[in-house]
């Protein structure tokens, strides 16, 4: 199966892989680090929110 | 018929299982590869179409502009293929998804623009500052062209997502409406029928020039950084 893959897709496509879309690589790494960023910090606000009302709780 | 209006966008699971690239992957199913010099009628048709389509697209760009030919052909049929195929009836369409239309604008715009940067620095630069602005403006005028250039993917995606979604809805609600007026009127339940008929044939249209701006969009993208 790799090798059909290999023969079919990597073979006919490889210039624009390697030439013409090496724009396209850097820009799908920053969609990449912006999908990252906004998972973090969605994450780390559930996090605050889900300690905070503990927090509060403790203080009374 | 649904619970709520929103049901139909959400993400389709099949036995908890996300079936959501299987879906978005179908379209290519629905384009065969001609393989033969003399392809039967659908390839050839297909073939027309796409030929058709490129050289109109393309005959703008220059030659490093046209080896994105298969990228920008590539778009405008998966889009194309989606938003027709959402118009069928209890389907999911990806392109109602903000998420996955960012995934299509972002690395493309982008790709775009790290073109002209790199193969032409001075003009992609230029761009930021119209010719013939009046000095006190300068400063002003430049962080206007800044702010619209980082708009231009934003605003790519969710063109595509709000035409889509809305015209989903729309024909979701006057449905329910034709639907709700049998009962009540059935003169009025015909004339609610009619328009239904009537938006659904606007959205086929809406379906495949929603593919073409898009497409377009990034080609002009393309074009004036090239």
């Amino acid at each position: 199966m790799l090798q059909s893959l290999f023969k079919n897709v990597w073979v006919p496509m490889k210039p624009y892989y390697t030439q013409v879309y090496q724009e396209i690589w850097v820009g799908m790494e920053l969609m990449g680090f912006i999908v990252y960023k906004i998972g973090n910090d969605y994450k780390r606000n559930k996090a605050l929110k889900t300690l905070s009302p503990a927090l509060a709780c403790g203080h009374h | 018929m649904n619970e709520n209006l929103f049901t139909s966008f959400t993400t389709p699971t099949m036995m908890g299982l996300p079936i959501v690239v299987l879906i978005i992957m179908f379209p290519s199913i629905l384009f065969p590869s001609p393989s033969r010099l003399i392809n039967n009628r659908l390839v050839s048709l297909q073939q027309w179409l796409v030929q058709l389509t490129s050289k109109q697209m393309l005959a703008i760009h220059s030659h490093k502009g046209q080896t994105w030919a298969l990228m920008l052909m590539s778009l405008i049929l998966f889009i194309g293929s989606t938003n027709l195929l959402g118009l069928l009836p209890h389907s999911f369409t990806p392109t109602t998804q903000l998420s996955m239309n960012l995934g299509m604008a972002i690395p493309l715009w982008a790709g775009t623009v790290v073109t002209g940067f790199r193969y032409k620095t001075k003009a992609s630069l230029a761009h930021f500052l119209p010719q013939g602005t009046p000095i006190p403006l300068i400063p002003m005028l430049v962080i206007i062209e800044t702010i619209s250039l980082f708009i231009q993917p934003v605003a790519l995606a969710v063109r595509l997502t709000a035409n889509i979604t809305a015209g989903h809805l729309f024909m979701h609600l006057i449905g329910g409406a034709a639907l709700a007026l049998t009962n009540i009127s059935a003169s009025i339940a015909l004339i609610t029928f009619i328009i239904l008929i009537l938006l659904t044939i606007l959205e086929f249209t809406v379906a495949l020039i929603q593919a073409y701006v898009f497409t377009l969009l990034v080609s002009l993208y393309l074009h004036d950084n090239t």
